[in-house]
């Protein structure tokens, strides 16, 4: 099944819209779904131009693709656990929370908080991603569990913050504290950043360009071969008692 | 008339032992305030009749008129902003949540420009603090971090540290070592026993560094970090570790330098790390005299200190996305109200060209930056002059305010007690 | 004039002797009276349940600790929100629920009457502004004077009268109900990073041990004829073999008074602990409750821990600071300055960890082991033990032995070896869990005579109505019938109105604080007191004059006189 949503024209405002019903398993029911509005609820043919191709009879096999101005629109495949999301464009916060199960695709740039709090699936952003991509919720220990996130263009502040479990990979360069708190998982950054794996307990973190504003609490451990790339690994975050791993190619200190 | 102990509503100093001298129902005389209280009691020139903004000009409306104004344009608005809070009494503050909760808006406060990063770490890691008397009486070594007291709050050292006389120290002048942390040398860092320049951005590193100093694994430290050298690290973690009761307080130096909210975190870390040596605490130097008190009001009442969104019925948290400066940024918010508070003196200028699109109501006894915004404004009483009611100060004492004199100002608390009143009947009907 | 009458209810009010007696209630203007006109609205019970409303006796709910606990942890919050419906506001929160929340799940268990269990006086009017939007309880709040500068010198000197004299000051400035002792002379040591080691050990420069300051305390509190007597949570709270520290606090107290217990005893399940280390971590909760069941001038509560996450929060800096070293996990302390202090931590108990397996069977024997059930309440401390609306499951342990056998294979198979836990056969009935949950709470906190408990023409009309024919159930076989039933009640009823039916609040309230004042003579009034005035503000950072908390907070109140004898 292949559900087509088409967003109309907006208004003047760029009041946010909130579309967690946007999940493939809910186009099984048909597209009698809400979506809001700030405080205002409205249809989802309020929104977009719908049209529906095909049936299914699992989640599995329904792909929900997005047009338009969808920058707007936030909470996209929040709780998905299986099937396609495709969207044109560029996405709102809040893309793929919670997701178990299934893909989330962004051909454009994605907001705050993509994949936060992710459990399984996959998403891929092939524009750049902002703050807090593949993160944890304020007060949480666990951010990421499971899953991976690819984007790629470059990413925001506090790429993977608490991350967990599961892969997160970014193409371009991160900002600044990417793995911040990290405790488990794998998280690979191409390019440069600033201040990775700060107060790390575990985990591995890659970079494969260059920390910068490199944190004086990790302990050189030695170079190593890691798929065709010299790096240098380090052990920490010493302040924290860590035991996660560090590797980059190359390193700045800020002193 | 002279009021004694009477309450300064500026910073989160929260002092209450100011004598306000008041003749014909004016306020002629302040003795014990600093220069910042003593202007706020004096303040003259108050806007004197609610205002509508009328083309080019202002036209003098009834408070009834005005507040109908607001009532209507928050009602109608997909997704309303309630904004300030830190500058009025907390029973103000509890209507502004029922009010945000009933029109199913935004209710954001000056946290979130200032001490939001703070809260945000305490959230991931705690806080060791305690009430000033606490520090007063017994600390011996005091540690300010990006905060300049002097200037912003300039009674901290004379109540509750450098100055003030304790019941454990004998000589408190003498008793007590200060230790000045900053990137410039302030005027504070001139009274200090022993200042610690970092370079700009530095502070993590250099709270990483001194987390693992007391730890005692020096040896990977390199020999400078963010421009302080390895020997002052070591010398500065074992003062901590010697001190009998070690205080931090911390500015926004600390709170908005690159990575905010992390940089606390650290510091707090650093200071649950020596609370296994010796006794030592930290704590926030809030700026606004009720800050803390929209903090606590809005955690009461809605679970969270600040950015709580009701759009969706249920008080959704998320700073950064429900934070009054980011809503106003991305022009995601159709009407504001504005109480206690002078967001155009401080928002970024992305922020105030749509305050300047949006209706806008502002409560305030003065004309500020922000009047030029507004649509309505509605002059109030001041709290801790002619209304009265709590503040928290920024240890999160409760201290009531006091009304020194009378006028025929109504209170924040009134004026929005009759706005959320005209709402609820609209929605009735 | 309202009128309300409660027809065919199976009432249970252990106060008046009455066990299961089908009777009409008659309630006017929110007071029981023994008859009411035609023109009262009808309630048919249909011959459920009734009882008067619930009281906690020992619960955390309002001002600061409680606020940093809500503050600090908004992944807590996120759970359980609830939108703004009708005249009921919105709600979020699990273990630390906003006051809304609170309110309203208390309400919808039956629940009238809250006493919270530690409020430091510096900061009673945070206490107070939380208790004005807890709006469907009658509320009261434990005052706190472990740590208190002025009565520690008092005690020092053998000055018994000033101790009181002071306490009645305090009492009377911060609209405080009752004296709360937690861990006497620690919280001051700490604010050194010290703690007491037991009751023999000095506190720092001040020079008075825990039992001084114990047994200096309840004399004084006798002295001001308080409603309730004083309430402690003991030293070393949470310490393997802490149990001979309980014992020697208890051993202390004589029995000076003839209504009601000359000591309360808070939480004791985290005092109830034998073995010398975690390894060898046993219950100790017989010797305890025999110990209790010899003295009726104690009185206990279970503090009862059930798995799950939840938040710790007491006064007891210390103790939370050993919880941090512990389990890392975020930590916040807050002492008080020249009084007391507080530490909060978020906790997880598992049923896979021998230790908490361990303390979850020690709060159940506390109950089962204690002969009268007016001296062993219910409570978890909460949200301490677990928060509060796991309170049916423990009314439903209590009843049933095959729920607590069920429960028990669930947890760490080597508790077997620690506890007496799955040897007791007792089962609780529907009596003695009515007094557990309101009537013993009523009478040790001293509110039967002020209308709490019981259902007594002109007594409060705070009623309780659960959906359950006791004569139809049998608690020991259909216990998840019991906890289904003490989870909502069928109608509460708060001073003669409906506030909760079926699971559903009705109203937005207007409670009311009870509060005590005791009169002193001119000689002991510490108002006048040059000492008293001069140490205050040289010492405390909030001038006298600032520092009691003002009539406008009160609301409506419920102001006790008593006569002190000083």
């Amino acid at each position: 099944m292949k559900v087509t949503l088409a967003m109309k024209p907006a208004g003047k405002w760029f009041i946010p819209i909130e579309a967690e019903s946007i999940v493939p398993k809910n186009f099984l029911a048909g597209t009698d779904l809400s979506v809001w509005r700030g405080n205002r609820e409205l249809r989802l043919d309020d929104v977009f131009s719908v049209s529906v191709e095909g049936d299914a009879d699992r989640a599995e096999d329904v792909e929900v693709v997005l047009s338009g101005e969808t920058f707007r629109l936030k909470r996209v495949g929040e709780y998905m656990d299986g099937g396609r999301i495709t969207i044109f464009g560029g996405i709102g916060m809040h893309c793929g929370n919670f997701m178990s199960g299934g893909t989330i695709e962004v051909h454009g740039n994605a907001d705050g908080w993509l994949g936060r709090e992710m459990a399984g699936g996959a998403i891929i952003c092939r524009g750049d991603a902002a703050d807090y991509c593949a993160s944890g919720y304020r007060g949480g220990r666990k951010g990421m569990t499971g899953g991976t996130v690819e984007v790629f263009g470059r990413v925001g502040d506090f790429l993977a913050e608490n991350l967990a479990g599961g892969t997160v990979t970014v193409h371009g360069d991160a900002g600044d504290m990417p793995g911040a708190e990290m405790r488990g998982g794998t998280l690979v950054v191409h390019g440069d950043c600033s201040r990775p794996g700060a107060n790390m307990k575990g985990g591995s973190c890659y970079v494969y360009g260059t920390a910068q504003a490199m944190l004086p609490t990790f302990r050189k451990i030695g170079t190593v071969r890691h798929e065709g790339r010299t790096l240098i690994r380090f052990a920490g975050d010493i302040a924290n008692r860590g035991k996660g791993n560090l590797f980059v190619k190359g390193y700045e200190y800020l002193d | 008339m002279i009021v004694k102990d009477a309450v300064c509503p500026f910073c989160g100093c929260l002092c209450d032992d100011i004598e306000v001298e008041v003749e014909d129902d004016r306020v002629v005389a302040v003795a014990n305030a600093c220069e910042l209280g003593m202007t706020k009691f004096m303040g003259e020139r108050r806007m004197k009749n609610p205002i509508l903004r009328d083309g080019d000009r202002w036209k003098d409306i009834t408070y009834d008129e005005a507040i109908r104004y607001a009532a209507d344009a928050l009602l109608s608005a997909e997704r309303p902003l309630l904004y300030g809070w830190s500058g009025t009494h907390g029973e103000a503050q509890c209507v502004g949540v029922h009010m945000a909760e009933l029109i199913h808006g935004v209710i954001d406060n000056t946290s979130s420009v200032c001490h939001g990063p703070s809260i945000l770490a305490i959230q991931e890691v705690g806080h060791p603090g305690c009430t000033l008397g606490v520090v007063k009486n017994r600390a011996d070594l005091v540690i300010y971090w990006g905060s300049n007291p002097i200037d912003a709050h300039p009674r901290h050292l004379s109540r509750y540290t450098r100055y003030a006389e304790g019941f454990f120290l004998e000589n408190a002048f003498r008793d007590r070592k200060v230790i000045v942390v900053d990137i410039r040398k302030t005027e504070t860092a001139n009274i200090a026993d022993e200042f610690v320049q970092i370079k700009p951005g530095g502070d993590y590193a250099v709270l990483s560094a001194l987390r693992a100093i007391v730890q005692g694994k020096t040896d990977t430290i390199p020999r400078t970090v963010a421009g302080v050298t390895r020997e002052q690290l070591i010398r500065v973690a074992n003062l901590c570790k010697a001190a009998k009761f070690g205080a931090v307080y911390f500015g926004l130096g600390l709170t908005m330098t690159q990575g905010k909210y992390k940089n606390i975190r650290n510091a707090i870390e650093l200071v649950s790390e020596l609370s296994r040596h010796t006794k030592f605490t930290i704590s926030a130097m809030r700026g606004h005299y009720n800050v803390y008190g929209s903090n606590e009001v809005n955690t009461w009442m809605t679970g969270y200190p600040f950015g709580i969104d009701y759009s969706r019925g249920i008080a959704f948290y998320n700073p950064g996305e429900t934070t009054a400066v980011d809503i106003l940024a991305r022009k995601a918010c159709d009407a504001a109200l504005v109480v206690g508070s002078d967001p155009a003196a401080h928002f970024p200028r992305k922020c105030l060209e749509h305050l300047a699109d949006i209706p806008v109501v502002q409560l305030d006894p003065y004309p500020n930056a922000t009047t030029a915004f507004c649509n309505v404004q509605i002059p109030v009483a001041v709290t801790g002059v002619d209304a009265e009611g709590t503040a928290y100060r920024m240890d999160g004492v409760p201290i009531r305010t006091r009304k020194v004199l009378s006028t025929d100002y109504p209170s924040d608390r009134e004026v929005l007690a009759r706005m959320y009143a005209l709402m609820q009947e609209a929605l009735e009907r | 004039m309202t009128e309300l009458l409660v027809k065919n209810a199976c009432v249970i009010d252990p106060l008046r002797g009455i066990n299961a007696e089908m009777m009409d209630i008659a309630i006017r203007d929110g007071k029981i009276v023994e008859e009411v006109s035609d023109a009262a609205e009808v309630i048919d019970a249909r011959g459920m349940l009734t009882m008067p409303g619930g009281v906690d006796s020992h619960t955390h709910i309002c001002g600061t600790k409680v606020n940093f606990g809500r503050y600090m942890s908004p992944e807590d919050m996120r759970a359980g929100r609830t939108p703004r419906r009708g005249p009921l506001h919105a709600t979020s929160g699990y273990s630390v629920p906003t006051t809304y929340g609170n309110s309203y799940r208390y309400s919808v268990m039956g629940y009238t009457t809250l006493l919270e269990g530690a409020m430091a006086p510096l900061e009673a009017r945070h206490t107070h502004e939380e208790f004005i939007y807890t709006p469907l309880q009658d509320t009261m709040a434990n005052t706190l004077f472990d740590g208190n500068w002025a009565i520690m010198e008092a005690i020092r000197d053998g000055d018994i009268k000033r101790v009181a004299a002071i306490i009645a000051w305090t009492l009377r400035a911060v609209k405080g109900f009752a004296v709360k002792l937690t861990n006497p002379g620690g919280t001051e040591a700490w604010q050194w990073g010290k703690n007491v080691s037991c009751i023999r050990d000095p506190v720092p420069y001040f020079e008075v041990t825990p039992a001084e300051i114990i047994r200096s305390i309840v004399e004084a509190n006798e002295l001001l004829g308080l409603p309730h007597s004083v309430h402690l949570h003991a030293n070393n709270l949470g310490t393997p073999g802490n149990y001979t520290c309980t014992l020697g606090s208890l051993g202390l107290i004589p029995d000076l008074n003839e209504k009601r217990q000359t000591l309360y005893a808070t939480h004791v399940q985290f005092h109830a602990y034998g073995g010398s280390g975690w390894k060898d971590f046993c219950s100790k909760s017989e010797p305890i409750a025999r110990f209790v069941s010899m003295r009726p001038q104690i009185v206990m509560d279970m503090g009862q821990v059930m798995f799950g996450r939840t938040t710790t929060m007491t006064a007891d800096g210390p103790m939370e600071f050993n919880l941090y070293r512990l389990h890392h996990e975020k930590w916040s302390n807050h002492d008080v300055e020249l009084e007391t202090g507080s530490g909060i931590i978020p906790v997880i108990y598992r049923r896979k960890n021998l230790v908490n397996s361990i303390m979850w069977a020690i709060g159940l024997e506390l109950a089962l082991l204690t002969k009268s059930p007016w001296q062993c309440l219910l409570t978890t401390d909460n949200p301490n033990g677990a928060p509060f609306v796991k309170y049916p499951e423990i009314v439903a342990l209590l009843m049933s032995k095959k729920y607590r056998d069920a429960e028990f294979a669930t947890i760490h198979p080597d508790t077997e070896a620690r506890v007496p836990l799955p040897a007791i056969e007792r089962e609780m009935d529907w009596y003695e869990i009515a007094v557990m949950t309101r009537a013993g709470q009523a009478k040790a906190l001293g509110l039967q005579d002020l209308g709490k408990g019981h259902l007594a023409p002109g007594a409060d009309a705070d009623v309780a109505i659960y959906p359950l024919h006791i004569d139809e159930v049998d608690p020991s076989a259909e216990y998840q019938k019991v906890i289904d039933a003490f989870s909502r009640t069928e109608y509460t009823i708060k001073r003669g109105r409906v506030v909760a039916r079926r699971g559903e609040c009705l109203v937005d309230g207007s409670n009311a604080t009870f509060w005590v004042r005791p009169k002193v003579s001119e000689n002991y009034d510490m108002g006048k007191d040059p000492d008293f005035i001069e140490k205050f503000d040289r010492y405390y950072t909030v001038r006298m004059r600032n520092y009691p908390v003002q009539e406008e907070y009160l609301n409506r109140n419920r102001c006790i006189e008593t006569e002190a004898r000083i």
